[in-house]
């Protein structure tokens, strides 16, 4: 256990030593301010976009636009933009030592390939959810900052106000479900690391992956519901969930179990092609 | 014994790759591997480290079965297998200490201690993607000893370098030896390499173990020992050598007597040759290894 932890940390040492690893955090750092400027220029058109549909019936009066809004409206990024940098960094992991050679120095040491794989999984559990609480905290944050904040308002089955206190508790929750989501994005790609021997395939091949299944799930064609509870991607809305009211927990806890399957699934799949593949390379 | 082999094959689909193979290391030995490219030496060693699982058969490290000792043993155990290959976004000093700390514990001192015995101190907090071929070897070197292993197995431990680098890498492998009293397995296919680095030696070939023992001893048993001289009067010196009882065998090829005899007869040589005023200009021994080696490898292609 000890050495796992070890390896664990020196595991993330290395991910956090690579230049891929710092692409999604500038990004994220230049991105967010930049909209964030460009709403707080441009946001009557946002807004007049954002609650068109309601504007037969309420009538509006000064802004509703805010930071936390168009936090709220930025986590839609989540869904096939955002994957990009967990699947370039969870690629990676193990097929960038298989491409390196650095498997042969790593694995003549006395740890066991079990923990090597699991420490390598734990650091990716790690960069996943620094880079997704990265996003939520610029995004939150540099919204208020920038924009201001205010009551959150969240179309769900109805007008869903928020106060900025109880809106910022629930953006915490949706961003802690969102490391979860991202989570099995990463764990797909891991598992696609651990066969592979380079890490474009790992990238390519999870994103192949993860649009086929967004498509699945988001078509409503009755002889695709049979197929849907089987896709991942069916459960990457749980993070929207904190916006309802009230909170449906039974239903985020059904998601979170579900995709909590898929993560082991990945996981395990990954720790038995690691343990009997032969370091040839 | 500290390696032993028991029937150790390899098969990568239908490609027989090291076949029954029945390797014996005993400590205080550098066993030099010897084989031609594609022979099996790199998938043997592959092998004992653990990076790729026999087919069949099984080896002993130190006197355990590898199944039932764990990965534990390898504590005592330094290798590099093939290139040096490193973190190269890291400097030297972080890559030895990520691999040291996976043997347990690793002192600043003791790497900066190993950087010194491979003269990479002054380049310790350099990323390692800055270093030559040579330095990554060294390096290489630096990382199999860092542990202060009993048993440290290299795999073509000169392959790139140049004649400097060679030569200062094969006088660490013997250094090392004597001064970590550990015992070394090294893979090459460099005869010349094992001749001077080893004192015992395997010959693999299509993955089949030819020939194993010491290294005198094997050339001594086989008559390849060739002492080449060049004297003033070489046919007179042909009759004068025919006629020692010393000298098993002597021919003359293009002006240069090729005399077979025993490293200990070479004083005797000269001094007989000079006695008998004859002008000597070079006595060049050639422990030909590889006429040796060629003969193995060509007798066992022949079967």
């Amino acid at each position: 256990m000890f050495l796992t932890l070890k390896a664990f940390y020196w595991e993330s040492v290395k991910i956090f030593s690579k230049l891929r690893t710092y692409i999604g955090f500038i990004t994220i750092a230049i991105l967010i301010p930049m909209i964030m400027l460009l709403v707080r220029k441009y946001g009557f058109d946002i807004q007049s976009t954002a609650f068109r549909s309601l504007e037969n019936s309420f009538f509006f009066v000064g802004t509703l636009i805010n930071g936390l809004l168009i936090s709220y409206y930025l986590m839609n990024v989540l869904w096939v933009h955002f994957p990009f940098f967990i699947v370039l960094v969870a690629g990676d992991v193990m097929a960038g030592e298989g491409a390196a050679g650095t498997f042969r120095m790593l694995l003549t040491r006395p740890i066991s390939r079990f923990q090597v794989v699991t420490s390598k999984f734990l650091a990716t559990f790690l960069y996943t959810a620094a880079i997704v609480l990265f996003l939520g905290i610029c995004s939150v944050g540099v919204g208020i900052l920038v924009i201001g904040g205010g009551d959150l308002f969240v179309l769900d089955k109805g007008i869903l106000i928020l106060v900025q206190g109880e809106a910022l508790l629930r953006f915490l929750l949706a961003y802690i479900l969102a490391v979860w989501v991202q989570t099995t994005v990463a764990a797909l790609a891991f598992l696609f690391s651990t066969i592979s021997n380079n890490s474009v395939g790992p990238i390519i091949g999870t994103y192949a992956v993860i649009v086929v299944s967004l498509v699945l799930s988001v078509l409503r064609i009755d002889a695709l519901e049979s197929i849907k509870p089987y896709l991942f991607t069916s459960y990457f809305e749980v993070y929207f969930a904190p916006f309802s009211n009230p909170i449906p927990w039974h239903e985020i806890l059904s998601d979170v179990i579900h995709l909590g399957a898929f993560i082991l699934i990945f996981y395990l799949i990954s720790v038995v092609i690691f343990m009997r593949k032969d370091i040839c390379t | 014994m500290i390696l032993k082999t028991n029937n150790l094959s390899k098969r990568f689909k239908h490609r027989l790759v090291v076949s029954d193979l029945n390797l014996e290391v005993e400590k205080g030995q550098i066993f030099g591997f010897l084989g031609p490219n594609g022979a099996g030496k790199s998938t043997t060693i592959r092998m004992l480290l653990s990076l790729i699982a026999p087919t069949s058969g099984n080896f002993e490290l130190f006197g355990g079965d590898w199944k039932t000792q764990g990965k534990k043993v390898y504590s005592k155990v330094g290798a590099l297998v093939e290139a040096p290959d490193f973190y190269l976004y890291l400097s030297a000093e972080r890559n030895l200490k990520i691999l040291g700390e996976l043997n347990g514990w690793i002192s600043r001192n003791r790497i900066y201690e190993v950087l010194d015995i491979v003269r990479l101190k002054d380049r310790a907090r350099d990323k390692v993607k800055s270093f030559s071929h040579g330095m990554r070897q060294r390096l290489g070197i630096a990382q199999a000893i860092m542990c202060k292993p009993e048993l440290i197995i290299l795999d073509e431990p000169t392959s790139g370098l140049d004649p400097e680098g060679i030569k200062e890498i094969r006088d660490l492998i013997v250094s090392l030896s004597k001064d970590l009293e550990c015992t070394v397995f090294l893979s090459s296919h460099i005869l010349h390499e094992i001749e001077q680095v080893c004192t015992h030696m395997g010959i693999i070939d299509h993955g089949k173990l030819i020939v194993q023992g010491e290294v005198q001893n094997l050339l001594r048993e086989t008559d390849f020992f060739v002492t080449e001289v060049s004297t003033d009067k070489p046919q007179q010196a042909l009759n004068l050598l025919q006629s020692e009882p010393w000298v098993k065998k002597v021919a003359l090829s293009d002006e240069i007597l090729k005399v077979h005899l025993s490293a200990e007869c070479r004083p005797k040589l000269a001094e007989c040759l000079i006695r008998n005023k004859i002008r000597v200009s070079s006595i060049i021994p050639r422990t030909s290894l590889e006429d040796y080696y060629l003969s193995l490898v060509k007798s066992e292609s022949d079967k």
